[in-house]
């Protein structure tokens, strides 16, 4: 029965490599696919053979200083003990081995055992481990050591943890049949790991010195302390199975590794026997999951990541709508009610919250000026990252709408119409962050020198009129790119995957950016021209206001007739070519 | 209600829909049907104003689809084989919504009419992600009805509808053709067809084979009177042998579905 399974295994790799090959005759997924491989031999496969940032060909064995191993491999451990901790703590769900529906409906009702299934699945699991090590050896291997044993060394650290996380879904199941709750596990769990740590803390508490802030004076001594209390007491022995897990990685040479091996790969095949021989049925909580994954990758495939994500909640419209007046109205009122999936009016309450009491205990303390001006940085860096991430966060407009191109082909409405309706919410509430970043450095902007104060506010109000129009042209670029190439934009998760489509993401980035730079040349020209002579004759403060008034006008016309060109794309956009990858 | 001249749609080399010409009077409820890949599914996106048509014109009301779009438009409804709905707006959010696209004042009256009609009115709070597939459909429909369209298009109407939906279904066409809507269906049920259609259009790889009342085709292709349902006659009428079946085409290029 077992070959069944890995036929199937098989075809399915084979298939989709086949039609990835077959595809790269479109010149989209060959240039795609030409940038992509650049790109990963730039970043990565080019350190196989030569050193990192052009060095010397990295060490093959590396030599760590005396000590620094142990250490390595205790912090190693200690992050698969969080680890491990969390897959005990924060599941509650029963065992459920996540297939596909097809898997679903031609494994589940075939004459094949629980056993074989799970040696299936386990199959599957080792193709993506596999990937896995080989992206990790890549990086890790920039800093030198040698490839195979990176790559066995990683490979048994995921394989481990992999059938970790399925043993202890099965323990789960296990306990959840017996009467033991998620609670009573939970505190179980919880109260071990905390005697743990406890015991450790006790033993350095009692015999090691006294730890004060005077000992810590940079990382260098703190790692010194963090060595002595995981390497001479009873962590050393608590993390011993883990350190069983990552030394092989660690070995310095091929004798070490040899060595180190041949425990780990014990340690894994006793996880495997454990694997293999609970007798957990998972079939019922596997078809509910393999529901539940069909409707995440159906949500995806229509562009909507949010739903992709977890079950929604109706939200209330964030204003009344009536049935009469400008129709594309309605399509701003639709898409803030789906941005309210993600940024609810209580986390915008959260937000201000935190940004009000953050920037008051700056105020409080900006006796010297100093706190101020970081704030004024830190809001900077904010707004900057609001700017460039966004448009790229916020995706409810054409990218969210695609799919149902159809639908909105048969409204009554102008191209232009839905062009503004669809890109007006997120266009809203970027700008509604931006403001609010700007207020809270307007009020902060009292507590700078006296001699910056008019500057400051000059700033935050040409920023507060320049944003949302700069919000605006950013989002027009990446709708105006779905709607040319909307075989080039992932409008969904479940997307074409591989070196070509990364290529292809990275050639669009790289034109949006340009797009963004042509459209913002006129407004930068009009800015200077207006606000250098001004400077000279009134200073920044009093200059900056008309100039980023003048920019604003430019970009102001430039997005009018972006919306009026995103239109017409619209219009033209044939809907049946509309998945063509 | 609706005229359709020599429409012609084409997708690079391949011919979706060949110098399709026929029309529409309010009132009637015309079937629309053809073996897969006949073009059905394209004629009708074409007649809504989701493809522009590659040579030939449509006109729904006396508007042009294409250069009149907007009045067009406003009379017409179409009902995809999928609903296809907002994930994150309610059922009466998606209501309110389209009244607004449509310009209807009292959406509020109309609207929760249509949901007690299509027996969705305990669901007004729900998301599409709450509702069963004919539930879906019955949200799709209310929100095309809104408006009260005066020309509807079908895309397999009955999918996924239990078998009370299906009776009202056929019971609010037939309502609202007698109200003068004109109404094209596009199905492979043919005993749908046969039942509520007055009249009949058979399609095959892109051409039209036949088009005219029940009556008409059920003579056209009966070798005695009476002697072939509406089953035997879609066969006879899309077979190879008959002289009126054009050929088949090759197949479409991919992600061009008909």
């Amino acid at each position: 029965m077992i070959s069944a399974l890995f036929y199937l295994q098989y075809h399915t790799v084979r298939n989709r490599l086949v039609s990835r090959f077959k595809r790269l005759k479109q010149p989209k997924y060959l240039i795609g696919a030409i940038v992509g491989g650049l790109y990963f031999y730039w970043y990565f496969f080019r350190y196989l053979f030569r050193g990192y940032a052009g060095g010397p060909q990295p060490p093959a064995n590396l030599t760590w200083p005396p000590g620094h191993l142990l250490l390595f491999e205790l912090l190693g451990a200690l992050v698969l003990f969080v680890i491990v901790l969390m897959a005990w703590l924060v599941p509650h769900e029963r065992a459920a081995l996540t297939f596909s529906e097809a898997e679903v409906a031609f494994l589940f009702p075939a004459p094949v055992t629980r056993r074989t299934l799970i040696h299936f699945k386990l199959l599957r699991s080792q193709l993506r481990i596999f990937f896995s090590v080989l992206l990790l050896t890549l990086f890790s291997r920039r800093f030198g050591g040698n490839a195979w044993i990176h790559a066995l060394g990683w490979w048994l650290i995921l394989s481990t943890l992999n059938l970790h996380f399925l043993g202890s879904s099965f323990a789960r199941t296990m306990m959840l049949d017996r009467g033991i709750s998620n609670r009573l596990r939970r505190l179980l769990v919880l109260g071990l790991a905390v005697a743990m740590v406890a015991g450790v803390w006790v033993w350095a508490k009692r015999t090691m010195p006294r730890l004060n802030s005077a000992d810590i004076t940079d990382l260098g001594s703190a790692m010194d302390y963090l060595q002595r209390v995981l390497t001479t007491g009873p962590a050393l022995y608590l993390l011993y199975p883990f350190r069983l897990v990552v030394r092989p990685f660690l070995a310095p040479d091929a004798t070490a590794f040899l060595g180190a091996f041949a425990p780990a790969l014990l340690l894994f095949l006793l996880h495997y026997l454990w694997v293999i021989y609970s007798d957990v049925a998972f079939e019922e909580a596997s078809v509910e999951a393999s529901q539940k994954l069909a409707t995440r990758l159906a949500a995806a495939r229509a562009g909507n990541w949010q739903g992709a994500k977890k079950n929604q909640k109706a939200k209330r419209p964030w204003f009344a709508l009536s049935g009469t007046g400008f129709s594309a109205t309605a399509l701003f009122w639709k898409n803030l009610i789906g941005i309210g999936q993600v940024f609810s009016i209580r986390l915008w309450i959260t937000i201000i919250v935190i940004v009000v009491i953050f920037g008051f205990a700056f105020a409080g303390k900006a006796q010297s000026h100093g706190s101020s001006i970081v704030a004024e940085f830190l809001i900077a860096i904010a707004l900057g990252y609001s700017l460039f991430l966004g448009p790229q966060l916020l995706r409810l407009d054409f990218r969210r709408d695609l799919p149902l191109a159809d639908i909105l082909k048969t409204f009554p409405l102008r191209g232009w119409q839905i062009a503004l309706g669809e890109i007006l919410a997120p266009v809203a509430a970027l700008a509604a962050f931006q403001w609010l970043l700007l207020l809270i450095g307007a009020g902060l902007v009292f507590y700078l020198p006296a001699k910056l104060e008019g500057l400051g506010l000059a700033i935050a109000l040409g920023a507060a009129v320049l944003l949302p129009v700069l919000d605006w042209l950013l989002l027009l670029i990446p709708n105006a790119a779905v709607l040319l190439f909307p075989a080039w934009i992932q409008t969904g998760k479940d997307g074409p995957r591989g070196i070509e489509v990364t290529g292809q993401r990275l050639i669009m980035a790289l034109a949006q950016l340009l797009a963004l730079l042509l459209a913002l040349a006129p407004a930068a020209v009009v800015f200077t021209v207006i606000f250098l002579p001004l400077n000279i004759v009134v200073g920044p403060g009093a200059a900056l206001l008309p100039a980023s008034l003048a920019a604003t006008a430019v970009l102001a016309v430039e997005a009018g007739l972006g919306v009026l060109l995103l239109g017409k794309l619209f219009e033209r956009f044939d809907v049946t070519e509309e998945h063509t990858r | 209600m609706v005229q359709v001249e020599s429409l012609t749609k084409l997708y690079g080399e391949f011919t979706a829909v060949s110098e399709l010409t026929f029309s529409l009077q309010p009132g009637e409820v015309l079937g629309l049907v053809g073996p897969n890949g006949a073009g059905k599914t394209t004629t009708l996106r074409c007649l809504a104003g989701i493809i522009p048509p590659t040579r030939g014109t449509v006109r729904v009301g006396g508007h042009d689809i294409v250069r009149d779009a907007i009045d067009a438009k406003k009379q017409l409804a179409f009902f995809t084989d999928e609903p296809r709905l907002f994930d994150y707006l309610t059922v009466w959010q998606h209501l309110n919504f389209i009244a607004r696209i449509y310009q209807v004042a009292d959406y509020e009256r109309t609207g929760a009419a249509l949901l007690e009609e299509l027996e969705i009115a305990n669901k007004r709070d729900a998301l599409p992600g709450e509702l069963s597939r004919g539930m879906k459909q019955k949200l799709a429909i209310a929100c095309g009805l809104l408006h009260s369209p005066r020309v509807i298009y079908f895309d397999e109407p009955l999918t996924g509808l239990d078998p009370l939906g299906i009776r009202r279904m056929k019971d609010s066409i037939l309502k609202r053709a007698r109200n003068g809507a004109a109404i094209i269906i596009s199905s492979h049920l043919l005993h749908l067809v046969g039942e509520i259609c007055s009249r009949l259009l058979i399609l095959k790889n892109g051409q039209k084979i036949i088009d005219g009342t029940l009556e008409e085709v059920t003579r056209k292709f009966s070798e005695q009177p009476g002697d072939a349902n509406l089953e035997e006659i879609f066969f006879r009428a899309t077979s190879e042998t008959n002289p009126a079946a054009p050929a088949a085409a090759p197949p479409l290029p991919p992600g061009n579905e008909r």
